[in-house]
């Protein structure tokens, strides 16, 4: 019983071939596959954000989303296409001013989720944004600090 | 493996300069209470030729690098951090140029167990300490071994250098005698200074972080490595018995390798992660268990199964003030069952190196060498066969202590004879752990006399500690008792220790008390608090949260609450809570949140900041959302929606957070942590009340629960 296939997977502006499942989900592939270990698992039900990614530049959850649904030429964005080290978005940059994380671990989702947001509405207010987020979880409780460090950003760009 | 004394110095670096800190261990945990984990310190392994008092090592290379070893791990909390802003302050070197081991078993002594709190404050506060006196200690060598006045060296870049002079500097490695210099530090002591905390510093995984570059265990991988996960019991493991696995509907899923009964679980081994869930839904298992003679309610079995723990106090003679007071109320609270739930589920990679001999385990863990203990009890073999190797956590809150995974995860690969990477899935979060926030019945009568001067005051606490009682109140005439359950369920400690429970029934209580005897809830704690810091505080939020005669507002249904809290050594908080209640549908909103703090020296404000926030924000989740649903033989709670962690949209619109470090003699660094959790519910329950004049005995206090006390529950009217 597998449904195993070639595909076409277009990652941060890159092209990748893939051979999986058709239904495995696209966050197993992305972890394994192609490396890009920083879309987390936390729980495989589509309920915490922290495996959120951008196709064609709607937030999507990678653990529910088939891959072969992803692999017909949509772009996808993961949390590594967002910016690196040495040139962050602005995103990025505000959360870490904000200090919007302490352990980190939903950090990912949640940039991603802003990301999203920012495209389609970039003057959020506080109820947008609170709106757009809720379906993300941080245990650690980093709420506040990622809604000023989003409201920073629309703020000052 | 033990180390001579030689080879351990010379494994550290044979050039380089050496310090052993030992910071005092009566200070090293700042809390008296892990619940079910056991406080005996393990065996020590690279430190095991000597002392096991050093339990921090600060290291000078040849060069101008400095590296720091501590067993305690990053969790979330910015330990990390913390000990950067004061090692890189204290020593005056650059952030580049230190390196910070943490929590690997094979390089860094055994610290205990990482608290939140207690790290940062301990350690952070040990480390600086410690810079403090290894600058007095450079500058003594120096000036001895090349006969220049103290007075005229100064630091910088990890060099010593005569003042005025930039040609002429020395690394700090050269002062090495090839021996390790102790250092003791008492974290508590108070020292003069306050400079490096006025250098602020942001997460030093910061960027790390926010590009998705830091590795958890599950973003490990390593060649051969397969996945596995398992099936959940319907009950506790205790009670339930694996008697068949039917693993026929599995066998056409090619990557599955092994459907295996081990540990009394169902295991299954696959090349992918989703051969193995994949597998798990179809794989069939009977389990016994043993026939119920009647359906479970937890309060009861609490009651039924308890004995007498410990008398927490016992003070004065309680039945007689009991009979000369004025007012007397007695009264019964309940909590329910709460777990970590951090957003990183249980997950840990074990190998076996056959060129070390040696397996390797990747964790998530507080205590790396406590899992360094479970492995090898486990595998029958020795402490020294084992390496666990810490990486950072998604989160712990006290859930990564003592807990299995590790252990499971080694089972399973000395088993498949390869790599494993176990995952629990959500539902084994909430169903395969037998530690939770316990659920706690407590019993409380208090006396007070006619000036409103609390007298007198019983305690009853079932399956808990009673933690918190005995600061925060002036009460002559005490009796606290702690009694323990009997089910197979565990304390935990929850961000916030049992002073949770204890807490909202004592300051729920003490409203009522107040409200018997027609004082104000402010005023009778300033009649009634122990320590006058608490006064300025309580002052301090009421102001803030703009307090008058009449807090119902404008639609009559806002009220404000207050709450206190005393925690660890000397830290104190007040917090004060405005909330809205929704008379029809029962929604609870937090409008603001006012917080003051007596907490010393704060160590590093933005991660202060945020890890109290956080804190408020748990406890929300706490007063609010949050219950397992469990009896005394297992936990049914299956998603995270379910189970109600605490979100955005529940986050309150305004917390104002106010630190008062002067209130209390000493300049010390006392800590923060957990302690925001636990006023904030409190605050809130008392909130409530205020707003519809309905008091709540148990938490979590749901929309559901007002619309019944309001009569507004529309499926259950009488007509
Ligand atoms: S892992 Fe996808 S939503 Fe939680
Ligand atoms: S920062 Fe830890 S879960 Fe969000």
């Amino acid at each position: 019983m597998s449904d195993k296939k070639s595909m076409i997977l277009n990652v941060n502006g890159n092209n990748h071939q893939i051979f999986a499942d058709m239904n495995e989900p696209l966050l197993w592939v992305l972890r394994d596959d192609l490396g890009l270990t920083g879309t987390k698992f936390g729980c495989g039900k589509g309920e915490c954000g922290a495996c959120s990614v951008l196709i064609d530049g709607d937030v999507q959850r990678s653990c529910r989303f088939p891959v072969a649904y992803a692999a017909a030429g949509q772009e996808i964005i993961t949390i590594e296409g967002l910016g690196t080290a040495g040139n962050l978005s602005k995103l990025q940059k505000s959360f870490i001013k904000h200090s919007a994380f302490c352990c980190g671990f939903c950090t990912p989702g949640m940039l991603i989720t802003a990301t999203g947001l920012l495209k389609t509405n970039p003057y959020p207010s506080r109820d947008d944004i609170i709106l757009a987020m809720n379906n993300n979880l941080c245990r650690c409780g980093s709420y506040s600090n990622i809604i000023e460090a989003i409201e920073f950003v629309v703020k000052e760009y | 493996m033990k180390m001579t004394r030689r080879q351990f110095l010379a494994s550290l670096g044979g050039a380089s300069l050496i310090f052993a800190i030992d910071i005092l261990a009566e200070n090293r945990t700042g809390s008296s209470s892990f619940g079910p984990v056991p406080l005996e310190r393990e065996p020590e392994c690279i430190a095991d030729y000597t002392d096991t008092d050093y339990t921090n090592w600060i290291v000078f290379d040849p060069g101008e690098n400095v590296r720091v070893f501590t067993g305690r791990t990053e969790l979330g909390q910015g330990l990390k951090t913390v000990i950067t802003a004061v090692v890189t302050q204290g020593l005056e070197i650059e952030p580049e140029q230190l390196t910070i081991i943490q929590g690997d078993t094979d390089q860094c002594p055994d610290d205990g167990p990482t608290i939140g709190s207690a790290a940062c404050r301990v350690v952070g506060w040990g480390f600086w300490h410690a810079c403090l006196k290894i600058q007095n200690y450079l500058v003594n060598s120096t000036s001895t071994k090349f006969g220049i006045a103290s007075d005229s060296l100064e630091f910088k870049s990890g060099k010593i250098k005569i003042k005025g002079d930039d040609k002429t500097f020395l690394n700090y490695s050269e002062i090495s005698t090839g021996e390790a210099v102790v250092i003791r530090v008492n974290p508590d002591s108070t020292v003069s200074t306050k400079q490096y905390i006025d250098k602020k510093i942001l997460n030093v995984n910061g960027i790390d972080i926010v590009t998705g570059a830091l590795k958890y265990v599950n973003d490990l991988k390593i060649p051969g490595m397969l996945y596995a996960g398992f099936k959940t019991p319907p009950y506790h493991k205790s009670i339930t018995l694996l008697e068949t696995i039917n693993d026929e509907k599995t066998k056409e899923i090619e990557g599955i390798k092994a459907v295996e009964g081990i540990g009394g679980r169902v295991v299954i081994i696959g090349e992918r992660y989703s051969d193995v869930t994949k597998g798990l839904s179809l794989v069939e298992a009977e389990w016994r268990t043993p026939t119920r003679a009647k359906e479970l309610n937890i309060e009861e079995e609490l009651r039924a199964s308890s004995h007498l723990q410990e008398v927490k106090e016992d003070e004065g003679d309680v039945e007689t003030a009991l009979k000369s007071s004025a007012v007397v109320l007695s009264e019964t609270y309940y909590t329910q069952y709460i777990t970590h739930a951090a957003i990183e589920t249980d997950t840990s990679l074990a190998a076996y190196d056959n060129n070390s001999g040696k397996w390797n385990v990747w964790a998530s863990t507080q205590w790396p060498h406590k899992q360094r203990s479970q492995i090898a009890t486990e595998l029958k073999t020795n402490e020294t066969n084992i390496r666990v190797i810490a990486q950072p956590a998604g989160g712990a809150f006290g859930g990564k202590i003592g807990n299995t995974v590790n252990s499971e995860a080694a089972a399973i690969s000395n088993f498949a004879k390869a790599p494993i990477k176990l995952i629990y899935s959500r539902k084994d979060q909430f169903q395969l752990r037998s530690h939770f926030k316990a659920a706690v019945v407590i019993d409380i009568t208090s006396g007070v006399d006619s000036n409103g001067k609390m007298i007198a005051r019983k305690i009853d606490s079932y399956d808990d500690l009673a933690e918190g009682s005995t600061f925060v109140y002036d009460i002559p005439n005490v009796l606290t008792r702690a009694f323990k359950g009997n089910i197979p369920y565990h304390r935990a400690v929850v961000r916030g220790t049992s002073y949770v429970q204890t807490c909202f029934a004592i300051e729920s209580h003490v409203d009522m008390m107040a409200n018997r005897i027609g004082l104000d809830p402010f005023e009778f704690r300033r009649i009634n608090v122990q320590y006058p810091a608490f006064v300025n505080l309580i002052d301090s939020v009421a102001e803030n949260i703009e307090y008058s005669d009449n807090n119902k507002g404008q639609e009559g249904n806002e009220g404000i609450g207050i709450a206190m809290v005393k925690h660890g050594g000397a830290q104190l908080g007040v917090i004060s809570a405005k909330v809205r209640v929704d008379r029809v549908t029962g929604q609870i909103e937090v409008k603001k949140i006012c917080a003051a703090f007596d907490v010393g020296i704060v160590v590093n404000e933005p991660t202060a900041v945020v890890g109290i926030r956080g804190g408020i924000i748990m406890g929300i989740g706490y007063v609010l959302r949050e219950k397992i649903d469990m009896d005394g033989w297992g936990t049914y709670t299956e998603y995270l929606g379910e189970y109600g962690i605490p979100r955005f949209s529940d986050v309150p619109p305004i917390i104002d957070i106010k630190f008062h470090d002067n209130l209390q003699p000493g300049g010390t660094v006392r800590g923060l942590g957990e302690m925001p959790v636990v006023p904030t519910i409190g605050s809130i329950a008392n909130a409530i009340c205020d707003a519809i004049g309905v008091r709540f005995y148990s938490t979590p206090i749901t929309p559901e629960d007002i619309k019944k006390a309001l009569g507004t529950d529309i499926e259950n009217l009488n007509f």
